[in-house]
């Protein structure tokens, strides 16, 4: 089923949690919701799910319009944070309370019901545990009992409120990857939030960020990352290093750096600032030419195959931090107290007039 | 002592001071004040011998005031349990007026004396009185009946199941509702299968402690009961006459069943207090 | 058991928009609001305001004879001297044995909350009786020791003390045991610590963090003092002037039919309750304050 959100707007007693969004997640995509706290995502997902009323636009599901709709009627599969299980009732008649609840002429018969929570229960991974009650499971595993709960009903459209949030780092990622695999397997519709981004990154489709109620950036992981369209976006998909500079004709100066930007021959003398991920900032023991800067190494950490170094800017005193490979540092036989020559071997410029950061 | 197995051990190790004054204190108080004299109602029914204390037990006056005060009592409960699930309930999930003034005064009955409850009672439903005038004219007798006994029994004991009930509907997460809705069930159907299932226990334990209260109630009932033998004389209003008539042998043997009861009452209602705070862990 | 003030957690506004989008029908609420007024108000606020409109019925003359009448003031007296008594002693238990029972942790400590509770779980009558039975001068227990030192316990004002002892010793212990058990021992150990004395951790940590608690505790106890009748109509032997306590004059006046009167004395009694409600909430929302940090 296909979602189509427009025009959607929510206010909060003053807080405007969501502002005019416009969004349209295709038939079987999973898509990311990912944001900072407050940036609204968690509500725009609850007025998918009808248990957040707008204060206008209109939620369209498959062409007929669900805005009006109340909760039970929309047929959504939801999947809290904090799981929401019913505390007094087994594994088995969590899973089952879907259909349970079904009016009596859709109601499927007990042998019915008993096949399907199996069903899940196989599909999850866990037939053994049917008979235990929600606080005897695992954090991983009551997060799993909840998606088998919303897919008992056979929902058009999953939608996720920060599955993942109060795992811990392994199980996190071993779920992550599951669900990833489960989608490929049953393309249903789903929408999920986080504020993770590795999190976004490796498991949706296509990844929307929002900010402040507003979308910032909808794309593919590659795009998001790779080209992001403001300061914002840049910021928020990993750690960046900011060079402070000016720009004129074409030329930009960042202290002793010099670089040509054609993207930017009509600018007059306007201040800029450059966006450089540390994987993107290339070392040599040499300066050559004046498209490097020198800085002092201050802080080294050679764990694993990337090395992460912090160096401090000779001329500004501004710290840049960078990603090599560890062949790459036993090459340079790099020191603390070193001098060093930077140079960004990607970058991105933005003029901060244009931009709020 | 320090090789001590801890389990033999009766306190835990601790760095807070006191423990062997306050505790002292707190049981020599509680044994003179309440185990002795308490004791007083067995030593003295063991005294009167087997044969005599079952010819009081099973005497008809004192059955029926037994079957009296049960009646009474479980229906003045049973009303507070629905009706004080439902007071909680508007208190806690609706908005209206004069609501903080709603709740502050559910512990008044808490706080007024038995006596003020049982003439004020008494004299509204009256058959001459503000409320006893309306259901008179349909032929309805409140005052002076096993009903008028219950209304003063409902007014005694109405705190408890709000009490209960509140802090417990208080703390259900929303979002267990918001995923009952959103697997289809309807607002009747998640307060039936979700919310009831969790207030159970508190309401169950708010129901025993209204019971055991209006079991032992007399302040209130002795004005509006009428006090007539057979038919509206509850069981502590009987050992009360008892005592009067100087029947101290007639009076204890009857108490010690009451004792016997509200032991039993206590224990049911530390049960469920325990499975109300403990089923979850 | 005695009527525990539960910590509130706060409701947002945003909690009370999810609320509403929950329900689905907007006249159930109404509906289920309006019987639970009108059962609220048929038996809770009827019977309150009938005692003040029945107090003054016959006017205001007529409630000023009623109380300042001399058996009345007689009854006043004997009910201040006995709250008087058996609240600071009450008071006292209650503090030491909640220290006892909610700082430390032993076995058979339900046990001995149960024994705490059985005052407030047995008849009031039943309560009065057992003092009856250990000091009746004619049947009780210590019968010869009081005729032979010429003591009267029972039919006197020490037996309508010890009765009201007795009947009110639960609540300050009741209400001070939760709190003190969920503000746990830490603030004490870190007191100690600093080199404090246990009785300066307790009067300067413990006593601040249960104050409103033990205000509440105290006046709950001091107006079921004031309002007891079982038990103390048990062993007062309702000697006119002398062993009537205030809910037995209304009693009386009562059962000679002076109503007036007896509403009069009795809504004395019924401020008093009021008040004490007031001081509830008043202590509900200074520990609400207290918990939210």
């Amino acid at each position: 089923m296909s979602i189509e959100i427009s025009n959607i707007t929510k206010t909060f007693d003053s807080f405007k949690a969501l502002n005019n969004i416009h969004l349209k997640i295709n038939t079987g995509e999973l898509v990311a919701l990912l944001g900072p706290s407050g940036s609204g995502k968690t509500t725009l997902l609850r007025i998918i799910a009808g248990l957040e009323r707008a204060d206008g636009g209109s939620i369209i599901f498959d062409g007929k319009d669900n805005t009006k709709k109340t909760t039970q009627d929309r047929k959504v599969g939801f999947v809290f944070q904090h799981y929401a299980l019913f505390k007094h009732m087994t594994v088995f008649e969590n899973i089952a309370f879907g259909l349970k609840v079904r009016p009596s002429k859709l109601r499927p018969s007990k042998e019915e019901i008993n096949k399907k929570v199996h069903e899940l229960l196989a599909l999850v991974k866990m037939e053994e545990l049917a008979k235990r009650y929600p606080s005897q499971l695992s954090g991983g595993q009551r997060q799993r009992i909840a998606l088998a709960r919303a897919l008992v009903v056979e929902p058009k459209v999953l939608l996720l409120d920060e599955p993942f949030g109060a795992l811990d780092a392994k199980v996190r990622k071993d779920l992550r990857r599951w669900l990833r695999k489960l989608h490929d397997k049953y393309p249903i519709t789903s929408v999920f939030v986080t504020h993770d981004q590795e999190e976004a990154l490796d498991v949706a489709d296509r990844i929307v960020i929002l900010n402040q109620g507003k979308i910032e950036q909808i794309g593919t992981p590659e795009e998001v990352y790779d080209n992001p369209v403001n300061p914002f976006v840049y910021n928020f998909l990993g750690n960046v290093n900011l060079f402070h500079g000016r720009v004129h004709k074409g030329k930009a100066e960042f202290g002793s750096l010099k670089l040509d930007v054609p993207e930017h021959l009509e600018a007059r003398d306007r201040q800029v600032v450059s966006y450089t991920r540390p994987h993107d900032i290339e070392i040599c023991l040499e300066a050559q030419g004046h498209e490097f800067i020198a800085a002092e190494i201050i802080f080294i950490r050679a764990i694993g195959p990337i090395v992460n170094l912090e160096m401090k800017r000779v001329d500004n005193g501004e710290y840049i931090e960078a990603e090599i490979s560890k062949e790459n540092y036993r090459n340079l036989k790099l020191k603390l107290g070193q001098i060093v020559y930077v140079k960004p071997r990607d970058f991105r410029i933005f003029i901060p007039e244009d931009y709020v950061i | 002592m320090s090789h001590t197995v801890k389990s033999f051990r009766i306190k835990q190790h601790s760095v807070i001071p006191g423990f062997g004054i306050t505790m002292g204190f707190t049981f020599l108080y509680l044994t003179l004040l309440v185990l002795i004299p308490v004791s007083m109602v067995f030593f003295n029914s063991s005294s009167i011998g087997l044969v005599k204390f079952w010819e009081i037990a099973s005497s008809e006056r004192v059955l029926a005031s037994l079957k009296i005060s049960f009646g009474t009592s479980f229906l003045a409960a049973l009303v507070n349990a629905i009706f004080g699930l439902l007071i909680a309930w508007v208190l806690e999930r609706y908005t209206f007026p004069c609501k903080k003034i709603v709740d502050g005064l559910i512990d008044l009955p808490f706080a007024l004396p038995t006596a003020v409850a049982g003439i004020s009672l008494t004299t509204l439903y009256a058959p001459n009185g503000w409320i006893g005038k309306l259901f008179a004219s349909l032929g309805l007798k409140i005052s002076y009946t096993p009903l008028g006994i219950t209304i003063a029994l409902i007014f005694i004991s109405f705190p408890f199941v709000v009490r209960t009930v509140q802090p417990v509907l208080k703390s259900i997460d929303l979002e267990v509702e918001e995923a009952a809705a959103c697997l289809g069930a309807t607002r009747l159907q998640t307060f039936i299968k979700v919310i009831v299932p969790e207030l159970l226990p508190a309401l169950i334990t708010g129901f025993a402690l209204a019971f055991a209260r209006a079991l032992g109630e007399y302040g209130s009932v002795v004005f509006i009961s009428g006090n007539m033998p057979m038919k509206t004389e509850i069981t502590p209003l009987l050992i009360r006459t008892k005592l009067e008539q100087y029947d101290y042998a007639g009076g204890t043997a009857i108490a010690a069943i009451m004792l016997i009861i509200s032991f039993i009452m206590l224990l049911v209602i530390n049960i469920f207090q325990w499975w109300a705070s403990n089923r979850h862990k | 058991m005695a009527g525990v003030i539960p910590i509130n957690v706060r409701r947002t506004n945003q909690n009370k928009a999810r609320e509403r989008t929950l329900q689905t029908s907007k006249v159930i609420p109404i509906f289920l609001t309006a019987i639970a007024l009108i059962f609220f108000i048929l038996m809770l606020i009827v019977p309150l305001v009938s005692v003040f409109v029945k107090a003054f019925e016959q006017g205001a003359g007529l409630y000023y004879a009623a109380i300042s009448d001399p058996i009345a003031f007689k009854a006043i007296k004997l009910t201040l001297i006995t709250i008087s008594i058996v609240v600071p002693i009450n008071t006292v238990f209650g503090l030491i044995a909640a220290w006892a029972i909610a700082k430390f942790k032993f076995k058979g400590k339900n046990l001995l909350i149960t024994f705490i509770d059985l005052p407030f779980a047995i008849s009031p009558v039943v309560a009065g009786l057992i003092f009856v039975l250990l000091f009746s001068t004619s049947y009780g227990l210590f019968a010869p020791l009081l005729n032979a030192w010429g003591i009267k316990i029972i039919f006197a004002p020490a037996g309508i003390v010890l009765a009201t002892l007795f009947v009110t010793l639960p609540f300050v212990a009741r209400e001070l045991i939760p709190l003190m058990e969920a503000q746990g021992t830490s603030e004490e150990e870190a007191a100690l610590t600093l080199g404090a004395s246990g009785f300066k951790t307790f009067l300067f940590i413990t006593l601040p963090n249960i104050k409103w608690a033990l205000i509440y505790s105290i006046m709950l106890t001091a107006a079921r003092a004031a309002g007891e009748f079982g038990a103390v109509s048990v062993v007062s032997g309702h000697i006119r002037g002398l062993t009537n306590t205030v809910p037995l004059h209304v009693e009386i006046l009562y059962n000679e039919y002076k109503f007036s009167a007896a509403f009069a004395v009795a809504s004395l009694l019924t401020v008093i309750a009021i008040i004490n409600v007031i001081i509830k909430n008043i202590a509900d929302w200074k520990i609400k304050q207290q918990t939210k940090i």
